[in-house]
């Protein structure tokens, strides 16, 4: 049943649709920046598709994995070690933004990715389809640096407003502090 | 993370080879193309099946004598050890049947009937192949119901080996290591059977220069460093790749390091360089980075802050700037690397006008040449300075020497504290007017300089060095300088700021642009990307 | 101000309070929280009032933001259990669970969990859901004033608390579930214990029942606060109890059923109105269903292993380990690697006590995660309450904010 997701949006979006998959019983679509808002729309508002429940949004950096080629040969040392994995889906896109959507109505589910360079870490905002994305938003935000277009209040969730940095990012440093210490104290 | 350009331009074009032929072959079902002479276990490699393997090495050569590597190649009756296998055109091969795994577990299974329970006091725990084959390959409890063979768990090899005969399981990768690369036969085995054992050849020790190569290749923790025996657990180790400094060779390395401080250098494989390999005095260069390092600047030999000894410097050396140019002298340092080299070029050549250069560094040691690795001259940079000072070399320390006795120096600044004078000529150097050293370490030089400026060591640093074949090598920086040391280009631009000029650098990343552009020698060489230390327990197993 | 001041404090009579006065007003920007009573798990919520009445609110969550994710991302696979604890700590069973199944999802591995393994998480998970509502309406009620039944309900989580800790050894975080199955078996008296505790906490919540259900204060404060329809709830992402009281029949355990639910016989409730009330009784028959969910699975649960027998998964016995170097090496991968987890990347969600809590894990093959996502439904249902507050009087942002149950530490992770 799941499978008609995939179907249908490969038929309707085309060139939208970079990839699909459905391991682990998983539907994944790996969507352009472009074509994801009319996706985004058409799997709400179908009546053949009806997710209504949206699930979460968040971001994988995958920054030292983007090549994804299977180790070459030779003795691995510490840095020939990286294995494979699945990428961001498109070459060269060191993060992908991840959204999952439920449908009650069919028992359908559908996880939609889409692939970014670290320069141009845009994506629009799915806010104004389902409310619950303006707050996961902010927290990918918040977390990777993602800037989503049309989100109404895009400012940080978890952090303070001072923080510099985003810290889920593969090259903030776990060890790293930055205490907000406030020295001056003025009883005016 | 290495930057290569042929700054050699003297040797003619080599002619163009034939493209190798190639071979297509099946594995598992997937197709791989490799050049012809790969042996199925690259192959596989190539795809990314690791089959496993003891005693292969790929810069060694291939005994087949651990039958780890076993596989089915269809058409061939029996399992072929896939090290030995050649790579041939429609070639099936398939590692995953029941029959070559079932030989995989069982050659495992083998292995381990003798060795001993000494992970938790073992020190290639955490790299030990035998335990990540065992983990992926088998995972098959023990059968044994008899007691194990016991062997001697100390052995002396030699002035940096020690064995434990009992975990080692019969590879030979140590004695092709001694055979092949170091071109000494020291080690053999002895007696045969599961009494096996590995011994030094009637009359030998192991203290070939290459020695250490063989706990490298060690695939268990049969042979051990003398060195780092029990100083650090490799799951605990950061690695940062880098360039050895110990002579011109420039064998690339690892440095292992935890909580700034360097446990180990190991080498990393490049071909063109040191392929697999280092000698043993490159991997004890480390120590020196905890010897009488210069944390702070020093003025008149008692510590001081960065602006009062930038100030004196800059202020003792354009006294004498301005009254006798030509009796200034700079020293370049082929133990720095070419941003610092570069940065002091840019002071002293091209801001004050200084004409009297000279290279410091440490004597050539001739006896050490061997045509493997080692080189005589033990600085790893002086090409590199070459090419900065425009294709030709600076006197050298003889020069110095002469020009010190004869008074025609006043001041002097000078790169690193490695000047190999006479004691006569040391003592002329109280007698200068200004003598500015920029070093990391307290000792030669540094103790008589009137302004001595900390610089960090190289493991600290970022920046490229030029070994004697003209490659264009990348150093990446392990941790941050303790104390109060700078990079040395940072140091020379700060006292170029001091005497008031500019150079302008913000991080070597600018003042290697800089030189790309300036220096002929270094068109098209690319910086590369900085590289985050990883730990070695998100690594597998080395080895 | 000091016209008003005088209106306000100087007054004797109440009489004398003129009700057609016009009482110069100006909108109000109050702090509620972090440090606040009611804001348990740390919540600032900035309110804009117009006197009581809630005009505009900005909620703002992540004071206790402790890097769930940025650890997973440094720690092996089963390392990651006692962070899980942490993320809902008044039912941290459910979070072990719910990572566990993520882990096995993408190893593969799910139909080798033994079924004895199955019926224990599923025994323990519900118990934490008991503790979780405990919690709930009781500190919930207190918020109210009625002080009673939070002693008495948290008497009753105590109970539970106990039982677990007789069984995993810590009271809060257990840390008991392991990829692959449980890490050990049930305590020899569990079956007695457990039969004992649920007798006795029925007596619990059918006196609490008595004293809140009609209770007049109780319904007045909480009736008709907080409604939401359950086509916005469903925009908003809003799941389990919350979303179950406005009507919406969702609960994962009968929508997609893991472990064993699907041989539980157990009634789903759900509301009509999605107020506070609602929640409140959806929470309570909710637990009775928990409750007769427990007592059928201590009947059927079968005897057997309680980690699946893969030694990719599971630790040796202690006693090979010390004596055979394979048991030997198997430990130390295990320990020092980690689980290898093929590439790949899975979600897989079960009912949480606060709605559908989900683990999204990205494999790299090595023994640590790439990265460990966890859809914590309290972040979530938390997001809803500036909605719901929205034109309510600041007295109601109390029992809306505690009906939704948000627990601080599944909140910011």
């Amino acid at each position: 049943m799941a499978k008609a997701v995939l179907d249908a949006l490969r038929g309707k979006f085309g060139a939208g649709i970079l990839a699909t998959s459905s391991h682990h019983g998983e539907d994944v679509a790996i969507v352009t920046r472009g074509a994801l808002l009319d996706i985004a729309r058409y799997l709400r508002d179908d009546p053949a598709m009806a997710f209504a429940l949206p699930c979460y949004c968040t971001c994988i950096d995958y920054l030292g994995l983007e090549g994804l080629q299977p180790s070459a040969g030779t003795v691995p040392t510490a840095y020939a070690s990286r294995t494979r994995g699945e990428g961001s889906g498109a070459p060269g896109a060191r993060f992908a933004v991840v959204y999952e959507l439920r449908s009650l109505v069919h028992g359908q589910r559908i996880r939609l990715k889409v692939p970014l360079a670290e320069d141009d870490l845009v994506v629009p905002s799915l806010s104004g389809l389902w409310p619950a994305f303006n707050w996961l938003e902010r927290e990918a935000y918040d977390m990777y640096g993602v800037s989503f277009e049309g989100h109404p209040d895009l400012r940080r969730i978890f952090m303070y407003e001072e923080f510099i940095g985003h810290p889920l990012r593969k090259d903030y440093p776990k060890e790293r502090r930055q205490p907000l210490v406030r020295r001056e104290w003025t009883d005016e | 993370m290495s930057a290569e350009t042929r700054a050699d331009k003297e040797a003619p074009a080599p002619a163009r080879p034939e493209a190798p032929a190639s071979v297509t072959l099946t594995i598992d079902g997937m197709p791989v193309t490799v050049p012809k002479g790969t042996n199925v276990i690259e192959a596989a490699r190539a795809l990314g099946i690791d089959i496993s393997a003891f005693c292969y090495h790929p810069g060694l050569s291939v005994v087949a004598v651990c039958r780890q590597c076993l596989v089915t190649v269809e058409g061939q009756p029996k399992l072929q050890p896939s090290c030995q296998a050649m790579a041939a055109d429609g070639m099936v091969v398939h590692t995953t049947d029941p029959t070559s795994r079932g030989a995989r577990r069982q050659m495992l299974e083998f292995t381990l009937l003798n060795h001993p329970v000494d992970c938790p006091i073992c020190d290639k725990a955490g790299e030990c192949v035998l335990q990540s084959l065992y983990f992926e390959h088998d995972n098959a409890p023990s059968r044994l119901d008899v007691p194990k063979v016991h062997k001697p768990k100390v052995v002396d090899l030699g002035p940096n080996i020690v064995l434990d005969a009992e975990r080692c399981i019969l590879c030979t990768r140590c004695i092709r290591v001694c055979d092949e690369v170091a071109g000494e036969h020291e080690l053999e085995m002895k007696r045969r059977g599961d009494h096996e054992e590995l011994c030094v050849a009637p009359g030998e020790v192991l203290d070939n220069p290459y020695s250490i190569n063989t706990v490298d290749v060690c695939p268990v923790g049969a042979l051990t460093a003398k060195d780092f025996r029990f100083t650090m657990r490799a799951w605990e180790l950061l690695a940062t790749p880098s360039v050895c400094q110990g002579c011109a060779t420039g064998c690339n390395i690892e440095i292992q390091h935890r909580n700034e401080r360097v446990w180990r250098l190991v080498p990393r494989p490049n071909p063109a360089v040191n392929h697999y390999w280092m000698c043993d005095e490159g991997r004890f260069t480390y120590h020196a980075l905890r010897e009488k390092r210069l944390v702070s600047p020093l003025v008149g030999g008692l510590p001081s802050r960065w602006d009062q000894a930038l100030t004196a410097a800059a202020v003792a050396l354009r006294a004498v700037l301005e009254t006798d140019r030509d009796k200034v002298g700079v020293v370049f340092s082929p133990q720095h690397t070419n941003e610092d080299n570069h940065a002091l070029a840019r002071l002293a050549r091209d801001i004050w006008r200084i004409e009297r250069f000279y290279v410091g560094g440490k004597p050539p040691v001739p006896e050490r040449a061997d045509k493997i690795l080692r080189d005589a001259d033990v600085n790893p940079n002086r090409r590199g300075i070459r090419a900065i000072l425009g294709g030709e070399l600076a006197a050298g320390a003889a020069v110095l020497e002469e020009d010190l006795l004869e008074g025609e120096i006043k001041a002097l600044l000078v790169l690193g504290h490695h000047l190999p004078l006479s004691d006569e000529a040391m003592a002329r150097l109280a007698g200068l007017d200004a003598l500015v050293v920029i070093a990391d370490t307290e000792d030669g030089v540094t103790l008589r300089a009137k302004v001595a400026l900390a610089s960090a060591s190289w493991a600290e640093v970022a920046g490229t060095v030029t070994n004697r074949q003209g490659l264009v090598q990348r150093m990446q920086a392990a941790y941050e300088p303790g104390g109060q040391a700078l990079p040395a280009w940072e140091v020379i631009t700060r006292l170029a700021q001091a005497s008031g000029a500019a150079l302008g650098y913000g991080s070597a990343r600018q003042v290697f642009d800089d030189m790309v552009q300036k220096v002929a020698d270094f068109r098209g060489t690319v910086w590369g990307s900085d590289a985050r230390p990883i730990q070695l327990r998100f690594a597998n197993s080395r080895g | 101000m000091a016209e008003l001041k005088k209106l306000v404090l100087g007054r004797k009579n109440i009489e004398d309070l003129d009700d057609e006065q016009e009482l110069p007003t100006e909108l109000m920007t109050v702090n509620m929280g972090p440090s606040h009573p009611a804001m348990h798990g740390t919540v600032r919520i900035v309110l804009t009032v117009d006197g009581e009445r809630v005009v505009e609110s900005d909620v703002q969550p992540g004071f206790l933001h402790r890097c769930f994710e940025k650890e997973s991302e440094y720690a092996t696979y089963t390392q990651i259990f006692p962070y899980t604890d942490r993320l809902n700590y008044v039912s941290p069973m459910i979070n072990n669970v719910g990572y566990a199944m993520a882990v096995e999802k993408l190893m593969g591995i799910v139909s080798e969990v033994p079924a004895r393994a199955q019926y224990i998480r599923v025994i323990v998970s519900e118990v934490s859901r008991l503790t979780d509502h405990l919690t709930c309406i009781g500190a919930s009620a207190m918020e109210l004033g009625a002080f009673t039944p939070f002693l008495y309900f948290l008497k009753a989580r105590e109970w539970l608390f106990e039982l677990l800790e007789e069984l995993s050894g810590a009271r809060l975080t257990y840390s008991y579930v392991r990829i692959g199955g449980v890490a050990h078996d049930l305590t020899d008296d569990f079956d007695d214990r457990l039969t004992d505790i649920l007798r006795r906490t029925e007596g619990v919540l059918a006196e609490v029942e008595v004293m809140l259900t009609n209770n007049r204060i109780f319904r007045d404060r909480m009736e008709g606060v907080g409604a939401m329809e359950a086509s916005v709830a469903l925009g908003y992402g809003l799941t389990g109890p919350c979303l179950r009281a406005c009507g919406v029949d969702y609960d994962v355990r009968k929508d997609n059923p893991y472990l064993v639910y699907d041989q539980l016989e157990f009634d789903v409730p759900v509301g009509t109105r999605g107020d506070c009330f609602d929640r409140y009784l959806v929470r309570l028959e909710e637990m009775r269903q928990s409750i007769r969910m427990l007592r059928q699975a201590m009947r059927d649960i079968p005897a057997g292993p309680v980690m699946a027998a893969d030694p990719r998964v599971t630790l040796p016995p202690k006693k090979e380990t010390y004596n055979t170097i394979e048991a030997m090496i198997r430990h130390f991968k295990h320990i020092m690697d980690g689980i290898k987890v093929p590439p790949g990347e899975a979600y897989s969600w079960v009912e949480g006590g606060n709605g559908e809590l989900g683990f999204f894990v990205v494999s790299d093959g090595t023994g640590r995660p790439w990265k460990c996502y966890c859809r914590s439904p309290s972040f979530i249902n938390l997001s809803t309450i500036s909605r719901t507050i929205h034109g309510h009087l600041i007295s109601d942002v109390v029992p809306i904010f505690g009906m939704i149950n948000m627990i601080g530490g599944e909140c910011d992770k």
